[in-house]
């Protein structure tokens, strides 16, 4: 009797000594930044500056929100196959959030609904996928994108003229794949772009799109295709390219045939783009925000692993860059990322 | 007798009133008393010595982390310092090199300008401009871009407002055919030498930036800190998070630092605590900025925030438990003693307190023991004394009824009823009866002297039928002597002794003269013969009981003196007086008492 006393009395010290210590806790923040989150991003392709950037976005926001981010991308935009092994692989080594840009809107549907089921968050970063279980999607809406490439167009020529479009897909697949279905196992994005391109230029009669190329990335074969819609069409007087291989291939051909009288608008920074508009032989080019798709994806990812309800789109806009905005300070930031 | 004297043990009640305290008398022990106090003190001593030390150390951390932090951005104010000096010696060594030299296009000139270009590896370019924007000099050559726009830039328009040399914000390089670079363009107006005719022209001389974005980049501070470079009108030359803060993302309170060349502060606007260090470089104006994230850079004080919390209740369980431990073992001993004494009043005397402990409670512990040895010594004392009396009691009675005795009695009652003396058969019987009634009295070992003196008178009847006017006897009492109480058949055993040993033997007749009065609030019974008398030494050993009387009922005087004394004490009993042919005198001495109840006799006999 006195014994279990005696041990009732300590028990009520420690807890008196646990409340008093308890109370000297710091305050919370926003972001807890203690544990190591094993973040994985998967993008369309290893190189090319626009896909640099992006991860250039996602190590910023790695470094700063303690993130080991691990990223893949296949050596080509149109290896779908190559992506979805990569997404499978995260799904095996339990990363906590993968991190999605899909080169095929169907194509990668079916292994973001198993990353879902693995409960591992998709975030689908640039290019959409056709999955219900994507948590958010960072990045410009594309459609609207396609419609400022229009504008532009469509003022430089005044309102009137045959256009060609140099969109990108991935043929390889299609070919593939499209006999046996419908299936769209084309990319979000290049649709989107199309389709808005499309829109805003169907409202002038005068504005004729002539032609419609897609290429895979790689900028040879936009050359090719460049040359082709040349020589098909003599009275071109606008090109559109929506991405970024197209655009280098269709500006390459221009600059080499001196063809000052066509009129273009690019699609994506690079250091050479900016050389073409410079020199006069791109007009504009529409500008998306790579860095700031990277770093918020990789941000978004922190918060949903932390429970932070996070919005189901992320829209990042894009920019018209032209000649007279292009050295302005932040633009600059914007085009030429890399200090050398 | 009964087998356990403690039943009766008068110290009982008390133990049913220390049960009914028992709940407030435990709560209130010297244990928990010991425990709550040690454990109170403890505790509030270390918490209070370990907050005291926590904010003195933690203050001390926040101190040195602010101070360490200001070091580093004055290290890196110093090389930034350092480097804008080297940049403004190429400059002033280009400037000197082209004034001097007597043609801005000549061989000499290009060939000692890109000399000085190789010695530096972050050098892009020189050129010189007219101020109406043409080109005169450029050295590495490269063919001028078209559009460059350079009307609109800061390096074209600031050296047409002030004489010293600007620098420009970091911006991207458009001027020649080569690739984009990120540089820090250096301007101002000199004048050169153009086929003989001295002119006004602005050289620009372009650094990369990348030097001092890594040295700006490598500033560590915390896991999450980081320095940026504002430039004097709060334009960001550098931030390592420079694309955010473009894209929106970002955002960086520069007011308070604008306002500010030399100064450390605590800023709070971004919802953290972060603390801002501002150093101004004098050559450009820059402001070179440290931001440190409170919580991280203030290391010190978290490691110690959970090294405190870890340690204070560590300390303080190891506090209770020592107390706990501390106070058991003061107060062991102490509630060992008190159980024991529990034991005690409970009636086991049997028991005995282990000696242990501190000073005080062995020393109480041996003395109850002692005492308790006491204690069980009087138990065994009057345990002896009880027996003793019984068995007196015993024997004196078993004598009354002595074969040898009655044998006599009887012979002698047949030789009355022979010869024809009814009267004093009848006599003899009726005393022989009421001697028998008296010597029984129910039981009782206490009786009145009255009965005792009517006891001893059929005695002497008896005897003196079989003594045949071989003596004579007085039996004299004061009448208020004949209530007090006595302890029962005290005379006959004198009177027999008086009749055997003083009488028997004489040839003359004997007298025996008992008298009983009061002195003083005692008894005294005195029985005096005219015998023989005894001498000194028979006297001596008459109470020792080595005088055994003959053809006497067996029992000596000596259990009457014992039984005296057992029952009233060892200052009363018998004394004898004694001479030789003169005869004895046997005087009892014993208290007075007055009752109807030979029980509270006893007890009260006992009080005394």
């Amino acid at each position: 009797m006195k014994r279990i006393r005696g041990w009732l009395t300590l028990f009520l010290c420690i807890l008196a000594a646990a409340a008093l210590t308890s109370c000297s806790g710091s305050s919370t923040q926003r972001l807890t930044v203690d544990k190591t989150r094993n973040i994985h991003m998967i993008v369309k392709m290893n190189r090319g500056d626009y896909w640099n950037t992006v991860k250039m976005g996602a190590e910023a926001a790695a470094k700063e929100f303690n993130v080991k981010l691990t990223f893949k991308a296949p050596d080509s935009e149109s290896d779908v196959k190559e992506q979805i092994a990569m997404v499978e692989d995260s799904i095996k080594e339990q990363a906590d959030v993968v991190i999605l840009a899909a080169s095929s809107y169907m194509g990668l549907a079916q292994v973001v609904d198993k990353a879902a089921y693995y409960r591992i968050p998709v975030i689908s970063v640039d290019a959409e996928v056709g999955s219900a279980r994507v948590t958010t999607y960072i990045g410009s809406s594309s459609y609207k994108a396609g419609q400022k490439s229009a504008e532009r167009l469509v003022q430089l020529l005044n309102g009137s003229g045959e256009i060609g479009i140099l969109n990108f897909t991935n043929t390889s697949d299609k070919q593939e794949s499209g006999s046996e279905s419908d299936i769209d196992y084309g990319a979000r994005d290049a649709d989107e772009r199309e389709k808005g391109f499309l829109d805003y230029v169907a409202r002038y009669p005068s504005v004729h799109v002539v032609d419609i190329f897609y290429t895979p990335s790689v900028t040879a074969e936009a050359e090719e295709l460049t040359r082709l819609m040349l020589l098909r069409h003599p009275h071109l007087r606008g090109i559109a390219a929506l991405n970024e291989t197209a655009s280098q291939g269709a500006a390459a051909v221009l600059q080499e045939r001196g063809l000052r009288s066509i009129k273009m608008v690019a699609f994506d920074s690079s250091p050479a783009m900016m050389e073409q508009i410079q020199e006069g032989i791109v007009q504009a080019a529409v500008i998306q925000n790579p860095f700031s798709n990277g770093y918020l994806a990789v941000k978004n990812a922190v918060e949903i692993l932390q429970g932070v309800k996070v919005p189901e789109r992320v829209d990042t806009g894009t920019k018209l860059i032209d000649l007279n905005n292009m050295l302005w300070p932040e633009n600059q930031k914007l085009l030429f990322p890399f200090v050398r | 007798m009964p087998k356990k004297p403690a039943n009766r043990f008068p110290l009982r009640p008390q133990t049913r009133a220390a049960r009914r305290g028992k709940f407030t008398s435990k709560l209130a022990s010297i244990q928990v008393i010991l425990t709550v106090t040690l454990t109170s003190i403890a505790v509030l001593v270390t918490v209070i010595v370990s907050f005291a030390l926590y904010n003195k150390f933690a203050k001390t951390a926040e101190e040195n982390a602010s101070l360490n932090m200001q070091q580093i951005i004055e290290q890196v104010n110093y090389n930034l310092g350092l480097y804008v000096n080297g940049m403004r010696n190429i400059y002033e060594k280009a400037e000197q090199q082209i004034e001097q030299n007597a043609s801005i296009d000549s061989r000499v000139l290009h060939e000692s300008l890109s000399t000085l270009l190789e010695s530096r590896e972050d050098l892009v370019s020189f050129a010189v401009f007219t101020p109406g924007g043409s080109l005169v000099l450029d050295v590495p050559s490269a063919p001028m871009r078209r559009n460059t726009r350079m009307e609109e830039q800061s390096w074209f328009n600031a050296p047409k407002k002030t004489r010293a040399i600007s620098f420009s914000q970091p911006h991207v390089q458009n001027l020649f055919k080569k690739r984009y670079v990120w540089v820090v363009s250096m301007s101002k107006m000199i004048s050169y030498t153009d086929h003989g005719t001295s002119k006004r022209g602005i050289l620009l001389v372009d650094f990369n930036f990348r030097t001092i974005d890594e040295l700006s980049k490598q500033v560590k501070l915390g896991k999450r800190g980081y320095a940026y470079i504002l430039d004097s009108l709060g334009n960001i030359v550098y931030h390592p998070q420079q694309q955010l803060i473009y894209a929106g993302l970002k955002y960086e309170n520069v007011e308070p630092v604008l306002e500010y060349a030399y100064r450390s502060y605590l800023d709070e606007s971004m919802g953290e605590k972060r603390f801002i260090t501002v150093r101004t470089l004098n050559q450009t104006g820059w402001k070179i900025v440290g931001v440190a994230y409170y919580d991280e850079i203030v290391t010190t004080k978290r490691d110690l925030n959970q090294f405190m919390r870890l340690f204070l209740p560590l300390s303080i369980l190891c506090v209770i438990v020592v107390s706990v431990l501390l106070s058991a073992k003061i107060a062991r001993p102490i509630s060992r003693l008190e159980r024991t004494v529990q034991q005690v009043v409970e009636g086991d005397l049997n028991t005995s307190i282990y000696v242990c402990g501190p000073y005080e409670v062995e020393q109480l512990s041996k003395r109850f023991n002692l005492m308790l040895q006491r204690i069980r010594k009087l138990m065994d004392q009057i345990i002896y004394e009880q027996e003793t009396k019984r068995k007196g009691e015993l024997e004196v009675l078993q004598s009354q009824i002595n074969p040898h005795f009655l044998y006599n009695t009887l012979n002698s009652v047949i030789r009355l009823a022979e010869r024809g003396k009814n009267e004093e058969v009848v006599t003899m019987i009726q005393s022989l009866s009421k001697f028998f009634r008296i010597s029984l009295s129910k039981g009782k070992n206490i009786i009145t002297l009255r009965e005792e003196l009517d006891h001893i008178r059929h005695y002497l009847v008896i005897q003196s039928f079989r003594f045949k006017n071989k003596f004579r006897y007085e039996i004299k009492a004061q009448p208020e002597v004949l209530n007090c109480l006595t302890v029962k058949l005290i005379l006959q055993p004198i009177v027999e002794n008086a009749l055997y040993h003083g009488i028997e033997m004489m040839p003359d007749e004997g007298v025996i003269h008992i008298a009983a009065e009061l002195r003083s609030g005692l008894v005294v019974i005195t029985v005096s013969d005219n015998g023989l008398g005894m001498s000194g030494d028979a006297l001596k050993n008459i109470l020792k009981g080595a005088v055994k009387s003959r053809g006497g009922s067996g029992v000596g005087v000596r259990n009457v003196h014992e039984r005296i004394r057992l029952y009233y004490g060892r200052e009363y009993g018998l004394s004898f007086e004694s001479e030789l042919e003169e005869g004895t005198t046997v005087t009892v001495t014993f208290p007075a008492h007055y009752g109807d109840d030979g029980e509270t006799v006893k007890e009260g006999a006992k009080s005394l």
